[in-house]
């Protein structure tokens, strides 16, 4: 499919404003001290190790798409494929600082995050059905750029699911 | 290993894991890691911890052989 100029350039611009909104909402979280970036030593060094198995995972993921595209044909655009593998090395560091006890900086209440994970989970969700139902996440069996908030909303939504559980363990283990 | 003496001391100014975490600027998870021994704090944090339960390093982190 080949796609003019200016259709590749709208789709440019409107990916770098949606970027500069993100990052907006995100300094603003930071500003509201709704997130926070302390971590104690113990969190810095499980964030580090964490932070080595998100590397690898992506790593793992890209040579397993570069790989999945050689033998199968394309499957998915680029970017999806590139999003896609970054989701999953994004879920597996966010998993590891979890049952790590090194997700939440010492500021940060528990409620708080997993209200935020629910509301940009859910959102993200909506969207990627909204495309999904329009027919942008699939186009001629490609899977396309489209899918990027369904890929968002469900990776979002599998971090607070992690969360969740060990936040129920920890709690029971407490107890105990 | 467990730190058996760190609990013991802790317990014995009726402190919480929370308390000792809020005092020396750490989360309740690292306090209960270092108790249960699956953490080896820096010599900073040590420090921090004996002066906010008023004990020696040697009383709570030295290990007899």
């Amino acid at each position: 499919m080949n796609l003019s100029l200016g259709y590749n350039f709208g789709i440019l611009a409107a990916v770098l404003v949606g970027a500069l909104v993100g990052l907006g909402i995100i300094a603003l979280l930071f500003r509201l001290k709704i997130m926070d970036l302390t971590f104690d030593e113990r969190q810095e060094r499980a964030r580090g190790q964490a932070y080595k198995y998100g590397f690898w995972t992506l790593m793992a993921c890209l040579l397993l798409y570069g790989f999945s595209d050689m033998v199968l044909g394309r499957w998915c655009d680029v970017i999806a494929g590139v999003m896609l593998c970054a989701g999953v090395a994004l879920v597996m560091f966010a998993s590891v600082c979890i049952v790590k006890d090194a997700y939440l900086s010492l500021k940060e209440k528990p409620r708080t995050i997993m209200i935020l994970l629910t509301v940009v989970g859910s959102l993200n969700l909506a969207i990627g059905i909204m495309n999904w139902k329009n027919g942008r996440v699939v186009r001629d069996g490609i899977l396309t750029f489209g899918a990027a908030n369904g890929i968002c909303g469900l990776m979002v939504l599998v971090i607070l699911v992690v969360y969740v559980v060990n936040h129920l363990l920890a709690k029971r283990e407490d107890a105990e | 290993m467990k730190n058996l003496r760190l609990k013991s001391a802790r317990a014995a100014l009726d402190m919480s894991q929370q308390q000792l975490a809020d005092a020396v600027g750490v989360s309740r998870q690292t306090i209960n890691a270092i108790e249960k021994g699956d953490y080896n704090p820096t010599i900073k944090l040590c420090l921090a911890i004996c002066k906010a339960l008023g004990k020696t390093l040697d009383e709570l982190f030295w290990e007899e052989t």
